[in-house]
């Protein structure tokens, strides 16, 4: 959360996966708390708040970021896609398939963001080298699994999509 | 805290002007300033976001120089064919840099004003000789990145001034880059490299080697350069000259012992290769 003394207020539209959004929002407030708190949109974690995690990440306009270093001001007008967003249906998406499939989740605090960088990560390479998911990774985090079972897991989502 | 978004170059100056008594802080990629509020330092009371200046984003290829739009990121340097197969060194330096997340945010006009001594664009961009164009209520002017970071954080940006465009000139020469850091990837660098030059029959006809993370802003190494070119020096000179240009420190990262040997394996290995001497 960050403060300022002089609170002002701003009249955000956002669309968040696929819905506008309208709301009235102080100008500090970051965009992951306005997404858990305002939205109670929760699967994008907090861990570190300073942009070296990962387990925040978004698609904001189509690419990854971390909503943690992002004011909810700065995004008026944009598109955003989390975690809740991703599949159209209540199905999961093959990405989320072959997470599971592959046992790559443990604790689960870092997989939103590992399955939306998995995602984006296949748009820019459709058929991965192991070397080009871990440098794709590189600024998503994980405690539990030691990556090899997330990497097995992207790689055959890719392969599965041919 | 009050918000802006100008979205013309004029709304800027108008909005600029109109706070220069007031404490404003504009806002790139904010990969930066974001991580400096979460730690606690004051928002400012105006935020003034650039990211709705069109002309910020824009990259020019003339015939003798390149002009890189501030807000464009460091992804886009990255990925763009241009940069593979004329400035490499920023090519490499950009490929090495923090996660995608960052990459996709943050900025090579954030890079230069966060004035960074361990900022990873920086020393290509010295090596280059790249020149910067700054606009402000007084009007835009020029000036040459060595001149215009002056220490950790500082730069020579007068209130309510920003970064337009950062200008390359086209050259044939080869570049490469290095960067050393406790890991791979998301590590600060505890020194980076940059090395233009022209290379014919082992001899140099025209080499600039940049330093970062050795010194309060980046350094030119260019005692060393010199007498390479001008074939004053050999081999066993080069580890005093290349010391001569340097002031590492000691914080948490490296020792300043370390940085020093660091850079000069580095820039030995590279006139090696480059000299098979
Ligand atoms: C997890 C993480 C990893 C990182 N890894 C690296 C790395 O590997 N290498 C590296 O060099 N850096 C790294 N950084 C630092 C940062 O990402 C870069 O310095 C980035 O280029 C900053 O750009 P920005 O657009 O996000 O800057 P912002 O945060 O928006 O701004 C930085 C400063 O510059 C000012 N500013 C920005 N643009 C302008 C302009 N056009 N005119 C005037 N003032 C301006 C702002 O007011 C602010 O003071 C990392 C940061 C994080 C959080
Ligand atoms: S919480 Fe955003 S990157 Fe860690
Ligand atoms: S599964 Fe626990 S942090 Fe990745």
């Amino acid at each position: 959360m960050l403060h300022h003394p002089q609170p002002h207020t701003f009249q955000l539209e956002v669309t968040i996966n696929g819905e506008l959004v309208q709301r009235e929002i102080p100008t500090h407030l970051r965009l992951l708390d306005f997404l858990r708190e305002d939205l109670g949109l929760t699967g994008s974690k907090e861990v570190c708040g300073e942009g070296e995690c990962g387990a925040c990440t978004i698609i904001l306009n189509g690419q990854t970021v971390n909503s943690c270093l992002i004011l909810a001001v700065e995004v008026h007008g944009a598109f955003i896609v989390t975690i809740e967003g991703l599949a159209d249906t209540q199905e999961l998406t093959e990405m989320q398939k072959s997470f599971e499939d592959h046992h790559a989740v443990q604790c689960g605090y870092c997989i939103p963001g590992m399955v939306l960088t998995g995602e984006k990560l296949l748009d820019r390479h459709p058929h991965p080298t192991r070397d080009e998911i871990k440098y794709e990774l590189s600024g998503n985090i994980c405690r539990c699994t030691g990556y090899h079972k997330i990497i097995d897991a992207i790689q055959r989502a890719a392969d599965d999509r041919g | 805290m009050q918000f802006y978004q100008p979205t013309s170059m004029r709304e800027f100056i108008e909005l600029s002007s109109s706070l220069s008594d007031e404490f404003a802080t504009f806002l790139a990629g904010g990969t930066d300033l974001l991580p400096r509020y979460e730690r606690g330092q004051a928002m400012p009371d105006h935020l003034i976001d650039l990211k709705k200046l069109s002309d910020l984003y824009h990259i020019n290829i003339k015939d003798d120089v390149i002009q890189i739009g501030a807000l464009t990121s460091i992804q886009v340097i990255q990925e763009k064919p241009l940069f593979q197969s004329e400035f490499m060194a920023l090519h490499m330096a950009a490929h090495d840099f923090a996660g995608a997340q960052i990459r996709h945010r943050g900025t090579i006009g954030g890079n230069i004003v966060n004035a960074s001594p361990a900022g990873d664009l920086l020393p290509a961009l010295y090596a280059f000789g790249a020149v910067l164009t700054l606009i402000g209520p007084d009007g835009e002017r020029q000036l040459p990145i060595q001149d215009f970071v002056l220490g950790p954080g500082k730069t020579a940006l007068k209130q309510n001034e920003i970064l337009v465009t950062i200008n390359l000139e086209r050259t044939p020469y080869k570049s490469t880059f290095h960067k050393v850091g406790l890991r791979q990837s998301m590590a600060i660098s505890v020194a980076n490299l940059a090395f233009v030059y022209s290379e014919k029959n082992g001899v140099f006809d025209y080499l600039k080697i940049a330093a970062g993370a050795v010194a309060p802003t980046i350094v030119t190494l260019d005692k060393l350069t010199s007498t390479i070119l001008d074939n004053t020096s050999t081999p066993e000179d080069w580890p005093l000259l290349i010391e001569a240009d340097i002031s590492p420190i000691d914080d948490i990262r490296a020792t300043a012992k370390y940085r020093k040997q660091v850079v000069n394996n580095l820039v030995q290995a590279f006139l090696r290769r480059e000299l098979t001497v």
